[in-house]
């Protein structure tokens, strides 16, 4: 289960003024369903994703994740429950430039120490249609490749909760398609939990529940 | 032009990055310390050539044998504005009642001397300073007035014409002869001309001394040398002092040396910076490029915003060298002529225009690179395709490097050296970090899964890390060898002039009074009491053809050659002497064998079995060379340029030369023995070693301040080196701790990493600096008998290993506590 109470995030803006990016935001998604966040830009869904992945602090409320209260946490035990429990999708991929496709992909499984780690990395690369690319590195792929490979290394572990931050924001529709089933094949076979940010409405509506943002408030709930 | 103003708009901003800083720090540094080692240099350079002229008695000289001089010598030296003495030296007999002397004859006018002192002490004994004598007035030495019992105030005969006694001879300007032979006295020029001392078949040399400025004295002596007769030769003070000289040099070549280093080494972190400046700048020279502007524009841009803070960077260093020379300066001042030369500013700049070429040389390949950058990039981040011109353009600090170097005055033999094993270096460490690199690859996957990353993205990063340990080593390597090399050398130094260096030598003690004289040296404190044989003779054939009938490389040689000889004697090789070539003295040889100077065999073209034939007054020798011996000349000891077998030496006429320490300030206590033994000159060189002293301690003082330079150097390197990599790192490790990774698998990976990189560099950079050193020490220092340290050493690697480590952690320990969300938004 992923819980979320009053949670806020304040930055202090450049400018020098606080700046409320979410504000009282309440959520909560069950074991094994799926959720989707959507909302304009700058409307703070990835930094609710970020937060509720507890990839940050957030400055007032109460994240749980699987049991786990995130927010009483520090940085170094929330890291080490994210090599167990969490796969991440960046909106902007985050691959290392240094590492080739298979590599990037192997990092969550060499953290963990897991066995059979090269045939698991080439079986999620194959998984998202890029059998042909191991080793190829970030440079030589294309924007919708390099977000496959970053969907390969959110799963390539099998976390219990999945995070997408816009997964087919680069992608045509037919490959967007197919990464879509295969992250709600993933979720039906294993029971990983899916929370998507995404500005597709095909994907928002195949969700368990719809959470749209508006200025940092969770504005309409669809279950 | 229109490039100026995004130029100047963006200035300030630039000067936040810290690779900029480093750029500027590097190019300070290399400025301030080439700049402090030169005018430094320079300085010193001018006091000890005053100082040779004091012992000159004027800035230069002319002098011709048994003849005078043209008259246009002194009317172009008129012409110039110069001081002039002209003098006369010769061997007469002057007579005083019964009583006759062989004297050694200064015939001078009165202007000498034009530089030092010539010091006389009066009838009451006290002492001043004069000049040369008047018309019917004589200067005496002690044993000249010994020997023809005279007293001041009394008159001698001498040329056939009365002198008067007017002075007792302290001490002259004597061209730095430590051995005059016979008693000495200065007469009036004008004397010995109406004596007919100096007419046709008088074996008088004439002499000319100048003083003035030294741009006039440069013009005079260049005129002088187009139109010296035959038999006549120029004396530069850089002729005298030949100890001195050696001392300095070898001090003047470390200098220079730290101070190259230095620089060298700030041109790897100029490089490294300006490497990740173009890093760093790619997007924008994309972007802009992508939005229309020309090459030529972005160039510009380029160039104005990084010229303005490397000139900012250069005016800094020269401010810092002016500075640190003059303070230099200050503290030494003691120990130096007064006046102190004037503070010149060339050096400096000079120092600027190495910093300069410094910084075209390091930091243009990877900007060039940047002005090439294709508007495509803003797709694709990268610097476009390595071209051959770039390539061969990333060779570039190689030429300026040996440029530096040869404007440093290193010489072709230091420039290649020093060049080529710093190549090895490089070379080398790019070698072993490769092939260690491919091997941590290889283990990686067998290794613990955190050592695992740490390895395997110092392996995956080749190119980076290629570059980061070469440069580690390099500067490693350098710092390494001077921090070694310097204090042995010093204590060299110090080793060689103990406190109790012999200080005092007496000369013409007979074999009979040798007892005697070691009691009462032994009486008046002395210590250290050394007596060699002399034999004072003249070298007459060679293989048997006559010195008359040999033919010669030079005139120069031939003087030499005609030179009184000083032959001595040892059953075993002395201090300092080393037998290079053929073997020491066999027990009871049945012909006589001699050992020759290495650099005096050169000159006369000697090998070993040649036959040397000496004169020595009435008897003659003939000897067999058998060794060739290497002579450390800048040991104040006395040394020979050719020793005999003690058989054969003992036959000839000889008496004994002594030298002993005594505390400085003690001579009084010596005057039992000057009129118990009155036939013995006691010659004080208190003042000579204290200068050789001087020198040794400002040397000291001097590299100790441009080491610091090289250090901070070393340091900024490191730094640079280090944060090369920097983003790469932070990028990376805040990805790993989203993907989970916890404190401790972080910590491995950059232990792994950076104890690697560490190990690669002390390796190849420990091993540099011995062979370097090594090398340096035998060929440019004259340290035979160097041995590179290795305990210090093996210490130095291993706090270069630890010291990269820990700071490769302390970069990692800052990610640990921060949410990776805020650093991934960072980048
Ligand atoms: N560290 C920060 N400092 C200042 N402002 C921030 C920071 N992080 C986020 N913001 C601001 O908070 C707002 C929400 O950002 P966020 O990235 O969550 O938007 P988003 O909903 O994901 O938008 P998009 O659909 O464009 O990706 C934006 O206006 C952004 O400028
Ligand atoms: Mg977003």
């Amino acid at each position: 289960m992923l819980e979320a109470r009053d949670v806020s995030k304040r930055v202090r803006s450049p400018g020098g003024d606080e700046l409320e990016i979410l504000d009282a935001v309440d959520l909560c998604v069950p074991r094994g369903a799926s959720a989707a966040i959507v909302g304009a830009s700058g409307s703070g869904k990835t930094t609710l994703l970020g937060l509720l992945a507890g990839l940050d602090q957030p400055s007032a409320g109460r994240i749980v994740l699987d049991g786990h209260v995130l927010t009483d946490l520090d940085e170094e035990r929330r890291a080490r429950l994210r090599r167990r429990l969490v796969g991440f999708v960046f909106q902007s991929f985050q691959l290392l430039p240094a590492l080739s496709a298979l590599e990037n992909v192997l990092l969550p499984l060499e953290l963990e120490g897991a066995g059979n780690a090269v045939a698991r990395a080439r079986e999620a690369l194959t998984a998202v249609g890029l059998a042909r690319r191991l080793r190829h590195y970030p440079a030589q792929l294309s924007g919708g490749e390099q977000q496959r490979v970053a969907i390969a290394r959110a799963f390539v572990h099998q976390p219990r909760v999945l995070f997408a931050d816009e997964p087919t924001g680069n992608l045509d529709r037919r490959t967007g398609a197919g990464v879509i089933d295969l992250l709600f094949e993933l979720n039906r076979a294993h029971g990983t939990t899916l929370v998507l940010v995404t500005h597709d409405n095909n994907l928002a509506a195949r969700c368990d529940a719809l959470l749209e943002l508006l200025d940092g408030r969770i504005r309409a709930v669809q279950a | 032009m229109k490039a100026l103003p995004p130029a100047w708009h963006g200035l300030r901003r630039e000067w936040r990055l810290p690779e900029l800083r480093t750029l500027a720090a590097a190019l300070v540094l290399a400025v301030a310390a080439l700049g402090a080692v030169a005018s430094l240099g320079a300085r010193v350079e001018q006091a000890l050539l005053a100082r040779a002229a004091e012992m000159l008695g004027g800035n230069l000289g002319v002098s011709t044998d048994y003849r005078n001089l043209p008259a246009d010598f002194s009317a172009e030296a008129a012409r110039l504005g110069l001081q002039q003495n002209r003098s006369a030296n010769f061997p007469s007999m002057a007579f005083h009642g019964e009583a006759s002397q062989l004297l050694d004859v200064l015939a001078t006018d009165p202007a000498w001397p034009l530089r030092g002192h010539a010091q006389l002490a009066a009838g009451n004994g006290r002492v001043y300073d004069g000049h040369g004598p008047a018309r019917g007035e004589v200067y005496l030495d002690q044993r000249a007035l010994d020997a023809l019992h005279l007293r001041i105030g009394d008159t001698l005969q001498f040329g056939g014409m009365p002198l008067r006694v007017a002075a007792r001879l302290v001490q002259m300007p004597d061209g730095g002869e430590l051995f005059a032979l016979a008693p000495r006295a200065v007469v009036n020029l004008a004397d010995a001309e109406a004596a007919g001392l100096l007419g046709a078949g008088s074996r008088a040399s004439h002499r000319l001394l100048l003083a003035g400025a030294p741009a006039q004295i440069a013009a005079y002596a260049r005129w002088a040398k187009a139109h010296l007769p035959g038999g006549a030769r120029l004396i530069t003070p850089t002729d005298v002092q030949q100890r001195l000289r050696f001392a300095f040099n070898r001090a003047s070549t470390l200098l220079r040396l730290i101070a190259l280093l230095s620089a060298l080494l700030s041109g790897i972190a100029i490089a490294l910076a300006a490497r990740r400046y173009a890093l760093r700048k790619i997007d924008e020279v994309a972007l802009l490029r992508a939005l229309g502007a020309p090459r030529r524009q972005v160039l510009g841009l380029l160039a104005t915003r990084l010229g303005s803070i490397a000139l900012a960077a250069l005016a800094v260093g020269v401010l810092l060298a002016l500075v640190l020379a003059a303070l230099a300066w200050h503290l030494a001042q003691a120990l130096l002529p007064q006046p102190a030369p004037p503070l010149s500013i060339a050096p400096a700049l000079g120092a600027a225009l190495a910093g300069l070429a410094v910084l075209l040389g390091f930091a243009l390949p990877p900007l060039t690179r940047l002005a090439s950058v294709p508007p495509q990039a803003v797709f694709r981040r990268s610097l476009g395709a390595l071209r051959w011109r770039d390539r061969l353009l990333y060779l570039l600090p190689l030429p300026v490097a040996l440029g530096l170097i040869l404007a440093q005055g290193g010489g072709l033999k230091l420039s290649l050296g020093l060049g080529l094993s710093l190549i090895g270096v490089g070379a080398a460490a790019a070698l072993i970090s490769a092939a260690l690199l491919a091997l941590a690859r290889h283990t990686a996957a067998h290794a613990h899964p955190a050592l695992r990353i740490g390895l395997a993205s110092l392996a995956r990063r080749r190119g980076l890390s290629l570059l980061q340990s070469v440069a580690l080593s390099l500067g490693l390597s350098a710092l390494l060898l001077l921090a070694v090399v310097t204090p042995a050398l010093l204590s060299q130094w110090q080793r060689e002039l103990p406190p109790d260096t012999p200080n005092w030598f007496a000369l013409n003690v007979q074999g009979a009074q040798r007892a005697s004289f070691a009691r009462q040296v032994a009486q008046a404190g002395g210590t250290e009491l050394n007596m060699l044989p002399l034999v004072v003779g003249n070298l007459s054939t060679i293989n048997g053809v006559p010195i008359a009938q040999q033919h010669f490389a030079d005139a120069a040689t031939r003087r030499w050659a005609e030179q009184t000889l000083r032959l001595s004697w040892s059953t075993q090789p002395p201090p300092g002497n080393s037998v290079v070539a053929g073997h020491w003295f066999s027990a009871q040889p049945r012909m006589a064998e001699v050992s020759v100077d290495r650099g005096w065999a050169r000159r006369f073209g000697i090998k070993l079995g040649d036959t040397l034939g000496f004169q020595v007054g009435e008897q003659n020798l003939d000897a067999r060379v058998t060794s060739l011996r290497e002579v450390r000349w800048d040991s104040f000891r006395v040394n020979f340029f050719l020793l005999l077998d003690p058989a054969h030496g003992h036959s000839l006429a000889h008496n004994w030369l002594a030298s002993f320490h005594l505390p400085p300030g003690q001579a009084t206590r010596l005057q039992a023995t000057s009129r118990a033994l009155p036939n013995v000159s006691l010659i004080d060189v208190d003042s000579l070693l204290a200068r050789l002293r001087g020198i040794v301690v400002q040397v000291g003082t001097a590299l100790r301040w441009v080491l610091g330079f090289s250090l901070l150097a070393g340091a900024l390197v490191l730094v640079a080196a280090l944060t090369a990599s920097a983003r790469e790192r932070r990028h990376e490790a805040a990805l790993l701790r989203t993907l989970g990774a916890d404190r401790r698998q972080l910590l491995l990976a950059s232990i792994a990493e950076f104890a690697m990189l560490g190990a690669i560099a002390a390796f190849t950079g420990a091993l540099g600096a011995l062979a370097t050193g090594q090398w340096l020490a035998l060929n440019m220092l004259d340290l035979p008998h160097f041995i590179v340290p290795l305990r210090p050493l093996l210490l130095a690697m291993l706090v270069t290993v630890s010291v990269v480590t820990l700071l490769g952690l302390a970069g990692t320990h800052k990610l640990l506590s921060s949410s990776p969300l805020r650093i991934l938004r960072q980048e």
